[in-house]
C-alpha cells in the first residue's frame, strides 16, 4: 500500500441474497483526491459507496480507511460523512440545528457548536438562511445546507451520492465548481458517485467506471477518454467509433484488423499485449480524431467509404452521423470551419479516414 | 359568483347533512337546552335557569371526579403510548414486510369481541381468587387484591386502547424516511439516541394522535371504572349515571356531558396544535 492511500478495497464483494452487486473489488482512493465512481443504474456504485460509508457490509474482502479495517465498524463509529441523493435533511430541525447535529453528537458544546455551524454557513453562502426551515430554501440552497452539515466535522473523506441529480441543468453546472472548488480548499478527499459522464469528468482527478458491479477502467479523465480500455468504457462514454474483425497480421508496431467495414490498421504505442494473428479485435476511435474528405485521400491507412445520414449542431462543434456499405454508423466530430467546405447533404458520398496511431484496441468483456 | 344549489348536488349532499342534524346538532342542541331546564318533584320542566351549571360547579364532588377522570385519561395516554412504542417500533423496524402485515392483523383481532367481554375477563383474572393470584400463590406469594382499584381500572383502560395506540403509531413509523435514519448514524448518532432525536421526532405527529386518541377513549369510558375499578374514585362518566339516578336530574348529568365534550374539544385543538408545532418551525419567520 502507497503512502498516500487513504483507502482501499481488497478483494471486496458484496452479495445481497443470490445476487451479486460487487464483484471482487481492488481499488485504491489517495488522500486528497477527488474520485468519481460512474456507471449506469445497478452498477454497484451505490453499493460500493455504502460499504464505504458503513452503511451496507461487504460479503467478502477487506476495506481499509488509513490502512486499518473498518469493515467490523458501524457507521456512528466511522468518519466517512456522506450527502444523500435526497439530502437526507432533517425536516424537523432548522437550517441551523441540521448543521450543528454532526457536532452535538460529538460532544460539543453549544456555544462552540454554534460558532463552528455558523463559519460553514457562512463558507456555503446561506448563513442568512440559518433560522430557515429546510422546507422553505431552494434546491441548491438545500444542497449547501447538506454540504455544510457533512464538512461541518472537517472530515478526511467525504462520500457523496448523485448529490446534484434533483437540480436543474443550470444550477448543477454551477455547484459543480462549487464542488470542486471546495475540494480544492480543504483537501479532504472526495467519492463522488454519478451516473452522468459530465459531472464525473468535469470535477474528478480519477475516474472509476463499474458495470455490473466489476469495475472496468480507473483513470484521469484524459486516460480514459482517449483510451477506453474496453468495449463497455467506450460505448457508455459514447464518444469512440467501434470496430470489430479479425486479426491479419500483429507485431510490436502494427496490428492489422480485417472488419466487414475494411481493412484496420492501429499502432504506435498503444499495444501493450500485441494480439496474436486470427484473435477477435475490437478497436476504436475517438469522434474527434477522425477526417472526412470528398475524394479518397492518398497514403492514409484507415479508410472508410460513408454516406451521410445525418448532422447534429453540439455548440462550437457539429457531429455528422455516416453509415457505412453495411450499415455501421460512424460518427464525426468537427468544428463549424472545418465541416465548412464539405457537402454534407443526406446520401452524400464522403471518405472517413484517420491515423494508425489515433486508434485503440479495447478488450471485448 | 356562487352556483345556485341544484337537484343533483342535493341528491348527493342531502343524506349527509341529513345524519350530522339528525344525530350531532340536534342531540347537542338538545343537550344544552336540557342543561338549563329545572327538576321539581322528579319531573323535569323546560326553563332557562343556569341553576345547574352553579350547582354542579359548586360541588367539590364534581371537580374531584374531573380531576380524577383527567388524571386517569391523562395517565392512560402516557402509559399506553410508551408501551405502544416499543412493539410499534419493533413491528416498523425489525419485522419483514410479511410478517409485519401479520402483526397489523393480530393487533386487529381484539377488535373482534366486545370490550365489555373483555373487561368482564379480566375479572376473572384479577380477583381476589382470580387466575392471577392463583398463580401468584404457588409461589407462596399474595394474594393480592387487584380487583377494583385504580390499577385494575388502568388495565382496562389498556384494553381498550392499547391495540388502536400501536396501530396508529405504526402507521405514522412506517412513513418515516429510512434515509434519515441512515444519515443519523452516519454522523455518529446511535441507535438509541437516533430513536429519540430522529425516529420520534419524524412520527411526531403520529404519536400524539394516537395518544390523543388514548385520551378521548378512555376520558369517556365507563366500563373499565365500574367492572375493574370498582367506581371509586368516581370518574365522570360514573358521576353521570349516579346523577341521572337521584332524582332525576338530567339536567344536572347535561351540565357534565357538555363540559366533558368541551374538556375533550379542547384537548383535541391542544394536542393537535402540539403535534404541529415542530413543522412550523421557523416558518414564522
Amino acid at each position: 500500500m502507497q503512502r498516500d492511500t487513504l483507502v482501499s478495497f481488497e478483494g471486496v464483494i458484496k452479495r445481497f441474497g443470490g445476487f451479486t452487486a460487487v464483484q471482487k473489488m481492488d481499488f485504491e482512493i489517495k488522500k486528497g483526491e477527488f474520485l468519481a465512481i460512474m456507471g449506469s443504474s445497478g452498477c454497484g456504485k451505490t453499493t460500493t459507496l455504502r460499504m464505504l460509508a458503513g452503511l451496507e457490509a461487504p460479503s467478502e474482502g477487506t476495506i481499509r480507511l488509513s490502512g486499518k479495517p473498518i469493515n467490523h465498524l458501524p457507521t456512528w463509529q466511522r468518519d466517512t460523512p456522506m450527502v444523500w441523493q435526497s439530502l437526507a435533511l432533517f425536516p424537523f430541525l432548522n437550517v441551523r440545528e441540521n448543521v450543528e447535529f454532526a457536532l452535538k453528537m460529538r460532544g460539543m458544546a453549544k456555544a462552540e457548536r454554534r460558532q463552528r455551524a455558523e463559519q460553514w454557513l457562512d463558507r456555503m453562502q446561506i448563513l442568512e438562511f440559518a433560522d430557515r426551515n429546510v422546507a422553505q430554501l431552494s434546491g441548491g440552497q438545500r444542497q449547501r445546507v447538506a454540504l455544510a452539515r457533512s464538512l461541518v466535522v472537517e472530515p478526511e473523506i467525504l462520500l457523496l451520492d448523485e448529490p446534484l441529480s434533483a437540480l436543474d441543468a443550470a444550477l448543477k453546472v454551477r455547484m459543480q465548481s462549487v464542488l470542486k472548488n471546495l475540494q480544492r480548499e480543504t483537501g479532504i478527499t472526495f467519492v463522488y458517485v454519478t451516473h452522468s459522464q459530465s459531472e464525473a469528468f468535469s470535477m474528478a482527478d480519477r475516474v472509476v467506471i463499474m458495470s455490473r458491479g466489476v469495475i472496468e477502467q480507473i483513470g484521469t479523465p484524459q486516460e480514459i477518454y482517449g483510451a477506453p480500455r474496453t468495449r463497455f468504457v467506450a460505448d457508455f462514454l459514447g464518444s469512440s467509433n467501434i470496430f470489430t474483425g479479425k486479426v491479419l497480421a500483429a507485431s510490436q508496431s502494427m496490428v492489422e484488423v480485417e472488419t466487414p467495414d475494411g481493412r484496420l490498421a492501429l499502432g504506435g504505442g498503444n499495444l501493450p499485449i500485441p494480439p496474436r494473428q486470427g484473435d477477435t479485435a475490437t478497436l476504436t476511435v475517438l469522434d474527434t480524431k477522425t477526417h472526412l474528405s470528398v475524394s479518397r485521400p492518398t497514403g492514409a491507412a484507415n479508410i472508410v467509404p460513408v454516406r451521410v445520414i445525418g448532422e447534429e449542431f453540439v455548440g462550437a462543434t457539429a457531429t455528422v452521423y455516416l453509415e457505412t456499405a453495411k450499415g455501421h454508423e460512424i460518427r464525426v466530430q468537427k468544428s463549424h470551419d472545418e465541416l465548412a467546405g464539405l457537402p454534407l447533404d443526406i446520401g452524400q458520398e464522403l471518405f472517413v479516414h484517420w491515423a494508425p496511431t489515433d486508434s485503440h484496441l479495447v478488450a471485448e468483456a | 359568483m356562487r352556483r345556485a344549489i341544484s337537484l343533483y348536488g342535493l341528491t348527493f349532499s342531502l343524506p349527509l347533512l341529513v345524519w350530522q342534524l339528525l344525530f350531532f346538532v340536534f342531540p347537542l342542541a338538545f343537550l344544552v337546552a336540557l342543561s338549563f331546564w329545572t327538576v321539581k318533584n322528579f319531573t323535569m320542566r323546560p326553563d332557562f335557569d343556569p341553576v345547574n351549571w352553579v350547582t354542579m360547579f359548586g360541588k367539590p364532588v364534581f371537580w374531584q371526579a374531573y380531576g380524577t377522570t383527567v388524571a386517569l385519561a391523562a395517565s392512560a395516554s402516557a402509559l399506553a403510548s410508551v408501551l405502544a412504542f416499543p412493539c410499534s417500533y419493533a413491528i416498523t423496524f425489525k419485522l419483514s414486510d410479511s410478517a409485519r402485515r401479520w402483526a397489523i392483523f393480530l393487533m386487529v383481532i381484539p377488535f373482534f369481541t366486545s370490550y365489555l367481554v373483555r373487561v368482564y375477563s379480566w375479572q376473572i383474572f384479577l380477583s381476589d381468587a382470580g387466575i392471577v393470584n392463583v398463580i401468584l400463590g404457588w409461589f407462596g406469594l399474595g394474594p393480592y387484591s387487584m380487583l377494583n382499584t385504580p390499577g385494575a381500572t388502568m388495565v382496562g383502560y389498556m384494553t381498550l386502547s392499547l391495540p388502536l395506540v400501536i396501530l396508529l403509531q405504526l402507521f405514522s413509523l412506517v412513513f418515516i424516511d429510512r434515509t434519515l435514519i441512515e444519515a443519523a448514524h452516519n454522523m455518529r448518532c446511535g441507535r438509541l439516541r437516533t430513536v429519540f432525536e430522529v425516529v420520534i421526532p419524524s412520527a411526531r405527529v403520529g404519536l400524539v394522535i394516537a395518544a390523543l386518541f388514548c385520551f378521548i377513549l378512555t376520558f369517556g369510558d365507563f366500563v373499565s371504572p365500574v367492572y375493574l375499578g370498582g367506581g371509586d374514585p368516581t370518574t365522570l362518566s360514573i358521576l353521570i349515571t349516579d346523577t341521572t339516578k337521584s332524582g332525576q336530574q338530567w339536567p344536572r348529568a347535561a351540565v357534565i356531558a357538555l363540559t366533558m365534550i368541551g374538556t375533550l374539544l379542547a384537548v383535541a385543538f391542544l394536542a393537535v396544535r402540539f403535534a404541529y408545532a415542530g413543522q412550523a418551525k421557523g416558518a414564522r419567520k
